[in-house]
């Protein structure tokens, strides 16, 4: 039986500014070289992130703010916990 | 006559109410978090060990370091002085509460039934009660009345006819007026010391040096206007409160618990279809003591759209997260209906149809369709933590 989306038990708070899986390529130090198959220009910052490491759920994170080839701004993370690349907006 | 009836250092005994050994310890008032750091009122064995209330903290903790520092409890003072109010509004006293701690009554309706004035501000005295230290002063005029009550030792009357009032408040120190400390320094750098030298002082003078505070303070050591009391409305007696099973921080969940409380308040048989005009809400914090903020609507409303709208800001004001969170409607307003407006105003009905939309887009793409935006901790390193999207309701 598939549940109706419009029950209000569905209507829980949702997280906003998920993380979402992106496709980066990486050089030897780790820095982007590509996202989603646009070459990456200039890395404008790069930033760690690392919390909750008192918990089961630890967080690291290694964040760049870069800009593409066609002159579009990305942040991106790499994440160090539990691999992938995500981006994501600080 | 007037009588002004006073229980000096009230916050700090009814914050001692619950731990009555600290009263024959060194203790004293905490300041309020954020608010200066001086001590408030200080009990007997504090003051003999030097501590005087307004001191700073740290000057406080050097003289006497076994001082003891009570937390406020603002929620049961603002309880306690309303029992007294109410014990004195029942033995017939019309009250005029000045502040907390300090009012007036009017004693001329009562003075037959108990038997003559002093009969009956012991009865006013009785229905306080003892435990309070409250002593009473009687005059024509509402700041003898005061003066009287401020030199007079808990339990005791002391009735200022209108002939002795100036001969009363000759001698008095300038500290009794409503002087800024550094006002009254100046004074005493000229010589004025005393109620009695300011009064002979020409009102002129008094105004051009201290300006306008001056002037009234001048306007009081000659006797004060004999403005009669003006009693205060009783109270609504609605008070809703919430429980929570575990201390609660959560901005999201206080105000839904703040709209539980509103619509509680709102169903309640007493309100009798009239509008709210005043309400406070309270909160009993996770370290022990309390918070309370009270707030008094421009226009009486019975909408609980702007009951929350008018308190949900409050709850930002919340010192620490909090075990009990209580609506109490202070005062109703005296009508049930309001005159609405002939034509609606600009935007009314754009507000109908976008109401309408978000029903509509509910009801097509389900609850979570229509969302707001609640920030939950926006300080937070972690982007997806700092906001939450609900379903509006």
């Amino acid at each position: 039986m598939v549940a109706d989306s419009r029950a209000p038990s569905a209507a829980r708070p949702a997280r906003l500014n998920a993380p979402r899986p992106v496709l980066v390529e990486a050089g030897f130090d780790g820095t982007p070289r590509q996202v989603n198959r646009q070459a990456v220009m200039l890395v404008r910052e790069e930033w760690r992130v690392v919390d909750r490491w008192w918990t089961e759920d630890p967080i690291g994170r290694r964040y760049f703010d870069v800009v593409l080839e066609s002159g579009e701004h990305a942040v991106v993370f790499h994440d160090t916990e539990h691999g992938g690349w995500f981006t994501q907006r600080a | 006559m007037v009588a002004c009836i006073l229980i000096p250092g009230f916050e700090l005994r009814a914050a001692l109410r619950e731990r009555p050994r600290l009263a024959t310890r060194a203790a004293a008032l905490a300041p309020l978090p954020g608010s200066d750091p001086v001590v408030g009122p200080v009990t007997a064995a504090a003051e003999a060990a030097g501590i005087r209330p307004g001191m700073r903290l740290g000057e406080a903790l050097a003289t006497c370091p076994s001082l003891v520092l009570v937390e406020q409890d603002p929620a049961v003072a603002e309880q306690e002085w309303e029992g007294i109010v109410r014990r004195l509004e029942d033995v017939g006293f019309p009250v005029e509460p000045a502040a907390v701690g300090c009012l007036y009554v009017e004693t001329r309706g009562v003075e037959r039934l108990y038997g003559g004035l002093e009969q009956a501000l012991g009865r006013a005295l009785a229905a306080v009660g003892s435990s309070w230290d409250a002593r009473a002063g009687a005059a024509e005029r509402k700041f003898a009345a005061l003066a009287a009550a401020g030199v007079a030792r808990a339990g005791q009357v002391l009735v200022v006819s209108n002939e002795r009032a100036p001969d009363f408040l000759a001698p008095l120190p300038l500290s009794l007026l409503p002087l800024d400390e550094s006002r009254t320094a100046e004074l005493e750098r000229l010589g004025v010391r005393t109620i009695g030298q300011l009064a002979s002082l020409p009102g002129s003078a008094v105004a051009e040096r201290l300006g306008p505070d001056g002037r009234r303070a001048w306007g009081l050591a000659r006797g004060g206007d004999n403005r009669r009391v003006r009693p205060r409305r009783p109270p609504a007696e609605i008070a809703e409160r919430l429980e929570f099973l575990e201390a609660v921080a959560n901005e999201l969940t206080l105000r839904r618990a703040l709209a539980v409380l509103v619509e509680r308040a709102l169903a309640r048989p007493e309100r009798a279809g009239r509008a709210v005009r005043k309400l406070a809400l309270s909160a009993r914090l996770v370290g022990g003591g309390s918070w309370r903020r009270s707030t008094t609507l421009r226009e009486p409303a019975a909408e609980k759209e702007r009951l929350r709208t008018a308190l949900a800001p409050k709850l930002a004001e919340l010192p620490a997260p909090v075990t009990a969170l209580g609506l109490e409607v202070a005062e109703l307003a005296e009508w049930t209906g309001q005159q609405l407006e002939l034509a609606g105003g600009e935007g009314a009905g754009s507000a109908t149809r976008l109401k309408e939309g978000l029903r509509q887009a509910r009801a097509s793409a389900g609850a979570t369709a229509v969302c707001t935006v609640v920030e939950v901790a926006p300080w937070s390193r972690i982007p997806e933590r700092r906001a939450l999207l609900v379903p509006r309701d």
